[in-house]
Order: structure tokens, then sequence, then C-alpha cells
């Protein structure tokens, strides 16, 4: 694949992102069986149960996202500094050591699923916090793996042109990095060990990785439409200062059930009222720098509207970078705000509202521009000046885009039916529990939840025949 | 036996769909209104388009209004989402002073 790349940090780049690619089919192959195994319970019992398959469905999801955000640092790292990466043959050694960790843990939790439930369990076979299961081993494996990565990061930062984006990225993976440490130690008591635990997921989710999608947009924006550098990294900055302003603290809307103090209440209530706005500016920054720069195009001389040349010199990229700014304020913004003040969470809490407002908001935050830095992976690989649509772009856009929808708006009606049945008719008791369980909404939400599954994974592969066959497309001009 | 404790709601049972309607156009028209700011300003819409931007910024603080009073939230929320509301207000004037700032020093 990487014919035309002679940048080594780029080449590493590849490997990040082919792997991500991979596990991020198993993530939807899972996610299928799991969603299959709510429709008809006995589908692979006692051979792949459900809360392995779920297991392996969110996890995977993480560690996709993760190899792709390691790929997408390497893939920008010699734009924006200048130079190669500093110690880069490190770095492919901790790919290796990294990818295969990933398989001898995802092996564990097939063939081997559950342990004595003692500290042999905690150490090889699963840790049991939900989206980082790792075991122990694994752990301190891929704490090694991303201090190498940072180290990689700094260096090169630090020996080469240091860009807002590489700073903000260099704070950012410092964090990142360090707040993994929060998911690594047990305390007897639940309330303090998923109190810490939260450090991890939330600090990640709505505020580290948050920030890192605001640098990948950056570095998008002035790769595919040549905005300008200096407004692209104010925005950043000013991201930056608000996701961190609302995000850190926005951490209180997971502390209203789990035995914290009540004051969690209104600190969880303001920043999570405030959680949306950098969203929206995130969202208002690509619609900006698209208009400005499409605007600049039109002002020099190409004055038609109709044929007006395109600034977008990639245009599957910039079609996930736009579903980026739009999923991120519908999946993050509003399916979060729905249920983030602790008045409604009490009844939404743990129903089927989180499987909807997770689903879309990692789709719509996430996946969406790593798939873009896969493709902008993609031209460079294959010394593509312009990449255009394919059949296979657009129907792997469309699939997936609507399949997560469709998902998204099925587990909202199944958590509607939750709260109404389950929790505010009948109380939050366990008969409640199988009660609303049991309703007819219930159930035809969740078989639609499944159809869409497929009309996801279907997708996906399409996205990987469009990823396989761009070198070899003439479409595409070079 | 002890029976199982029961917590009954304090929200009623007809309100759920308007909490989770409104609450979803606060955003909804919210991201109208910066839209709307934001376009007319890198001249992609109309000058006269203006006005129906701040109309959806009214609508998303009667939604947050609404969505709050259906909530019974206390006194420390409503004060919340009112900061919330004018924080959106202000959010694109802020930005793209900046930003225009930004664009200035470098363009000219």
């Amino acid at each position: 694949m990487a014919n035309n790349i002679t940048s080594e940090s780029k080449q590493l780049a590849t490997w990040y992102f082919t792997f991500a690619a991979i596990i991020f089919g198993a993530q939807l192959l899972f996610g299928l069986v799991a969603a299959i195994q709510y429709v008809m319970p006995g589908f692979l019992f006692e051979i792949i149960d459900f809360s392995v398959a779920r297991m392996i469905h969110i996890n995977a999801l993480v560690v996709w996202m993760v190899f792709a955000m390691f790929g997408s640092v390497y893939w920008l790292l010699p734009d924006e500094t200048g130079i190669e990466t500093v110690g880069i043959k490190l770095g492919k050694l901790l790919f290796w050591i990294f990818a295969a960790a990933i398989v001898v843990v995802v092996l564990v939790y097939l063939l081997v699923q559950v342990g004595p439930a003692d500290e042999t369990t905690i150490w090889f076979i699963n840790e049991g916090r939900e989206y980082i299961e790792a075991p122990r081993w694994a752990d301190f494996g891929i704490v090694v793996v991303a201090l190498g990565f940072v180290a990689n990061l700094f260096l090169t930062g630090m020996k080469g042109q240091r860009s807002g984006i590489v700073t903000v990225l260099m704070a950012d993976m410092i964090a990142f990095s360090g707040l993994y440490l929060c998911g690594m130690f047990f305390t007897d008591n639940i309330s303090m060990d998923q109190y810490w635990w939260w450090w991890v997921i939330h600090l990640w989710v709505e505020a580290t990785w948050e920030v890192f999608v605001g640098a990948l947009a950056a570095y998008g924006l002035i790769t595919i439409i040549g905005a300008h550098r200096k407004v692209v990294e104010m925005w950043l900055w000013i991201e930056v200062a608000m996701l961190f302003g609302s995000g850190i603290l926005g951490l209180g809307h997971h502390y209203f059930w789990i035995g914290t103090p009540e004051y969690w209440w209104e600190i969880g209530a303001l920043f999570s009222a405030l959680e949306p706005l950098p969203l929206v500016a995130m969202f208002i920054h690509v619609l900006y720098d698209w208009g400005k720069t499409q605007g600049q195009e039109m002002g020099e001389g190409h004055i038609d509207e109709d044929h007006v040349k395109s600034v977008v010199t990639n245009k599957p990229a910039f079609t996930w970078f736009v579903l980026n700014a739009f999923g991120n304020f519908l999946g993050a913004g509003i399916w979060g705000f729905f249920h983030t003040l602790p008045q409604v969470n009490l009844y939404t809490h743990g129903t089927q509202f989180t499987s909807a407002h997770g689903h879309l908001a990692f789709f719509g935050a996430y996946a969406t521009i790593l798939l873009g830095m896969m493709y902008l992976a993609i031209q460079g690989s294959n010394g593509i000046k312009v990449l255009k649509h394919t059949k296979a772009s657009i129907w792997a856009v469309s699939l997936i885009t609507s399949g997560v929808v469709g998902m998204t708006v099925a587990l909202t009606i199944a958590g509607y039916v939750q709260v109404l049945v389950s929790r505010a008719q009948m109380g939050a008791t366990w008969a409640a529990y199988f009660d609303g369980q049991s309703g007819m909404w219930f159930a035809q939400a969740m078989d639609w939840r499944l159809v869409m599954g497929a009309v996801t994974f279907l997708g996906f592969l399409f996205l990987i025949k469009d990823f396989l066959s761009t070198g070899k497309n003439p479409v595409h001009e070079r | 036996m002890i029976d199982p404790v029961i917590i009954r709601p304090e929200i009623a049972l007809d309100d759920f769909l308007p909490i989770f309607v409104s609450s979803a156009f606060v955003l909804i028209f919210g991201g109208f209104y910066v839209g709307i700011y934001t376009a007319v300003k890198v001249n992609l819409l109309k000058k006269w388009t203006m006005p129906i931007g701040y109309f959806f910024w009214v609508l998303t603080a009667y939604c947050l209004y609404i969505m709050g009073n259906l909530m019974h939230v206390g006194e420390f929320t409503a004060k919340a989402l009112v900061v919330a509301a004018f924080g959106l207000l202000l959010l694109p004037h802020a930005v793209y002073y900046m930003q225009d700032n930004v664009h200035e020093e470098n363009e000219h």
C-alpha cells in the first residue's frame, strides 16, 4: 500500500491504520453477535455468551480508535514538524508489541473467557472494567507503548518546527496516557473504584479525545481545503479552552448515583449544561473555514457558483470530517444533553438511552474523523493529488452513517420504554427491569437495532473495498 | 418479608416525552442559531437572514425553559441553564470577533 511514502513515520502510520481497520471490523462483528443475542437469546449460548461478545465489542472500539489515533499522529508529525519522527525504530518495535498484545488479549477473551475470580483473572484474563478490560500484564504493556509513543511525539516536537497543532497534541497526549493509570488499580470499595475508573473513561472521551479531534480537524482543514493555519490554530486554542473548561468537571454527571457526595449534582449539572458549547464551536469551525476558503476561491476569478472549482482535495476524507462536525454535535451534544441533568438522569441512567448516546457519540465524534484520517493516508500513500468519491466510498459513508443513526433511534425508543415502564411506572425494581424488557416496543426496537447493525456492517465492507481499490482506481487525479 | 422500596417518580409520566423533545431542540435550535450567524458572516447566507438566527436563539432559550420547568430543576440548576443560554448567545459573537481579527492580521 505504501509505495509513494518516503517518510518512515507515515509508513508506520499506515501500519497503525491497517490494524485499526481490522479491529474496527471485529468491533462491528461482535456487536452484531451481541445484537443477535438480544433478539435470539440462545444464539452462540455457552460458546460466545453475550457478556463476551459485548466485552469484545466495546474493548475493540477503544483499541481500534487508539491505534487510529496513534496512526494519525505518526501521519501528521512529518508535515507539522518538517522532520522525520525521532525514534521511529522504537515506534515500529512498539507497534508490533502493541499489536501482538492485542491479538493475545482477544484470543484469551474468546478462548478462556472467564477466570477463577481472583488475582489470576485480573492479571491474565480480564479486569472486569468496561471499555478497559485488558488484563494487568497487557495494561503494563500498553503503558510502555504509550510512553514510547509520547517520547516519539515530544522528541520530534522539540527538535522540529513546533506548530500549534503539535503543541496541543503534546500536552493532550501526556494527559491521555497519564489518565490510563487511573484505571489500573483496584480498591475494595466499588464507589471508589468507579470514581477512578471514570477518570479514564470520561476524561478520555469528553476531554482529551475531544481535544485530539480538534487537533485532527485543524490538520485536516489545512490539508484538505487549504484553510489558513493561523485561523485554524486560533480555533483550536478556543476549542481546547472550552473543552477542558467544561469537560473536566463535566465528569460530575457520572458521579450522580455511584455513592459520591451530593455536591456532584450541582457540579455535574452546571458543567454538563456547558459541555455542548465547544461541540457547537467545533461545528461552526468547519463551516467557517470551508466558507472562507471556498469564498476566497470564488473571489479569485471563479465567480460562477455553478462552475466554481472545489477547494476539497480529498472528498471522502472531507465527507467524514464534515460528518464528524455533525456527528459530534448530534451524538455527544444532543444525545448527551438529553439525559445529562440529574433530575432526568435518575430515570435514564443504565437504560438503552445510554447505549444510544454511546453509539452515536463514539461514531460521530471519533470514528468519522479517524476514517477521514485513513483516507488522507490512502491519498498520500498512493500519490493521489485529488481523491474523489467512488461508488464504494459513497455506499460506505451512506450505509455506515444510516446504520449507526438507525441503531441510535432504535436504542432511543428502547430506552424510552425502559424509562417509562422500568423506572417511572414500576420504580426501578427487579421485576420492573424484566417488565420493561419484555414489552413489544422494546422488543421491536431491538429487532430494528439488529437490522441497522447489519446495514452498518455492510457499509464497512464497502469501506474496505474502497480502501483496497483506491490505488488502482483511474478516477482519481494523480 | 420486607417490601421492596419503590422510588416514586418526581416527573409526571406524560412529561418525559416533552422533556426529551425540548432538550433535543435546545441543541438543534442552538445549532441553527450559530450556523446561520456563521453562514451570514462568511457570506454563505444573505444578511437579512440574521434575525432568523436570533429567533432560533429565542427558541433555544424557550426550550431550555420548558425542559427545566418539566424536570423541576432546583434553583442552582436553573441558574446554570440561564448561564448556558447566554453563553450560547455570546459564543459566536466572541469567536467570530477573534477569528476576524486573526484574518485581518494575516490577510491585510
